[in-house]
């Protein structure tokens, strides 16, 4: 059987570096305000689904929904922690969807909590040092960062499509103007076009303002059955579909960290996500014109660029012109994106990342997105690539 | 000439002729893998079968970035400054990154051939000269 899956809180820690307050206490922040939002109480909850991090928390076993149960509330609440690195938090979302959608549970919470180290970000402990690991081969090799990966991306799309060093800056500054109103983001002073390109380059043609830096954070959403959501009142978001994929043979996109590609013709880049996207469109019936409002990961400014031209909102290259004419600006054309301020206006907290996201889509659809509303949204969409080829996507409608 | 090691082992082999990357192929949907893999992740390939196999030398560089800040220290490298790294399309439908060295950064080309080669990345405590792959212009315009 599968029945309807609201979305009735939404809460989250603002975005920032945090080194007085431990991870637990960033979730707990979350899970409360998204608690409140819902006019429910950890009574209430009968499953936590934890998007866990590597870096931290989780009793060393990446058991975060545990380690909070254990904190606020000892009463049989059904824990799950699932991995997925940048995407765990749509995982996550997935599974406490499904734990509704399956009839078993009635009040799930999904949380994502991040404090990130510093830096390029290190490869985990736990991996073997030989060949069959890529990411060891990825650093002993040729010292790949992630953001070379980027720029490799951003570099191949000046050639296909005449992208302008000029037009990733522009990108960063639209982010930047969107974060200005976003009390959650992290950085939300306004840039320039000169600025961005006057910032160091990282890796050609990316420089550092066009590169997303990583934060501490923390989001969480309570999803509820229909008949909750009725007797709750409250402001329930109607989940219109939600998926998540991995990747597909023959994908052309550099996969951090592989250091080669099989490469086909005719599959799409970053299929991972990709397909995520096609199958909750599918899902939720709806086609990509029918987007208000998109949160995607703009790790870099390329990705603002080639995303929405992936996922069929924009035809291949046209991002550029709807960019330079100021039509991706809030309220200014016919779809939003990262109204947020996005990933370069967090930086990212990884497993928080992708629920942050849908934090941001739900107080978008309820009209309570105050300093940087998308006028009249009423479907929105996210997008979210993880480590691994995952990817994943949610879309909520009014 | 002091003698030299892999960075890490089973990646390559440098002999008389250069260096030959060590991949790995499907005996039954002749998908080529780098590294080398125990088995085919060709979702249409039924049988998996693999068998060892040598990438080719020459190919062209399908896109390419400077890194302008040092990686993390699991990277090794002597005197290091801003260095090339590129995806190489070695034909056969594989691409390969790796850096590139030989040519100055403003010379670097979307579509410039170029042939894999061995370079030193630092010289160990033992006096083992530690060896990568790396690209340097050449090779054929067929790749």
């Amino acid at each position: 059987m599968s029945r309807p899956v609201f979305l009735l809180g939404a809460g989250a820690h603002p975005w920032g570096k945090w080194p007085d307050a431990p991870q637990v206490q960033l979730a707990l922040h979350a899970l409360r305000a998204a608690l409140g939002d819902a006019g429910l109480g950890w009574r209430d909850v009968q499953g936590l689904v934890a998007a866990s991090s590597r870096f931290e928390g989780g009793m060393g076993w990446g058991l975060h929904a545990n380690e909070i149960v254990q904190l606020v509330a000892e009463q049989g609440i059904a824990c799950v922690n699932v991995g997925g690195a940048c995407a765990a938090g749509a995982i996550a979302f997935s599974t406490a969807h499904a734990m509704i959608a399956s009839g078993q549970y009635d009040v799930v919470a999904a949380v994502g909590a991040e404090r990130m180290p510093k830096g390029f970000i290190p490869r985990p402990p736990g991996s073997q040092d030989d060949i069959g690991d890529e990411d060891y081969l990825r650093w002993v090799t040729m010292g790949a960062t992630n953001p070379a990966y980027w720029a490799i991306e951003a570099r191949r799309r000046m050639h296909d499509h005449g992208t302008r060093p000029e037009t990733f800056a522009r990108a960063a500054v639209l982010m930047r103007s969107n974060a200005a109103g976003n009390p959650y983001a992290r950085f939300r002073q306004p840039s320039t076009v000169a600025e961005v390109l006057a910032s160091p380059l990282v890796a050609d043609p990316l420089h550092l303002l066009e590169i997303c830096p990583v934060s501490d954070g923390a989001a969480a959403v309570i999803l509820v059955s229909h008949e909750i959501a009725r007797r709750c009142g409250g402001r329930p978001v109607e989940v219109a579909g939600c998926a998540i994929a991995s990747g597909a043979f023959g994908d052309p996109a550099r996969r951090i960290p592989t250091i080669s590609a099989t490469v086909r013709p005719g599959v799409t880049h970053t299929s991972e996500v990709a397909g995520a996207v096609e199958r909750a469109m599918s899902i939720a019936g709806i086609g990509p014109a029918d987007v208000d409002v998109l949160e995607m990961a703009d790790n870099t400014a390329w990705h603002l660029l080639a995303w929405p031209e992936l996922f069929g909102m924009h035809a291949p290259g046209e991002s550029d012109h709807l960019l330079e004419t100021g039509k991706l600006a809030i309220g200014a054309g016919r779809l939003a994106i990262n109204p947020s301020g996005g990933f370069l206006s967090f930086g990212e907290a990884t497993t928080a990342q992708a629920l942050m996201q849908v934090c941001e889509i739900a107080w978008q659809i309820r009209g309570e997105a105050t300093g940087r509303q998308v006028p009249d949204a009423r479907v929105g969409m996210t997008a979210v690539l993880g480590l691994g080829a995952n990817g994943g996507s949610v879309i909520l409608k009014r | 000439m002091p003698a030299a090691v892999s960075v890490v082992a089973g990646l390559f082999e440098e002999g008389p002729g250069g260096l030959r990357l060590l991949a790995t192929r499907c005996t039954s949907c002749d998908t080529l893998y780098f590294p080398r893999r125990p088995t085919c992740r060709n979702p249409a390939c039924e049988t998996k079968a693999v068998e060892d196999a040598q990438l080719p030398r020459d190919g062209t560089i399908h896109s390419f970035t400077i890194q302008r800040y040092q990686p993390p220290a699991m990277f090794r490298i002597d005197d290091w400054k801003p260095y090339a790294i590129g995806v190489v399309d070695l034909g056969a439908g594989v691409q390969v990154m790796g850096i590139l060295e030989g040519v100055a950064f403003d010379e670097l080309a979307i579509g410039m051939p170029v042939r894999v080669t061995g370079r030193t990345l630092y010289r160990d405590p033992e006096g083992l000269d530690v060896r990568t792959f790396a690209f340097v212009p050449g090779g054929s315009e067929a790749a």
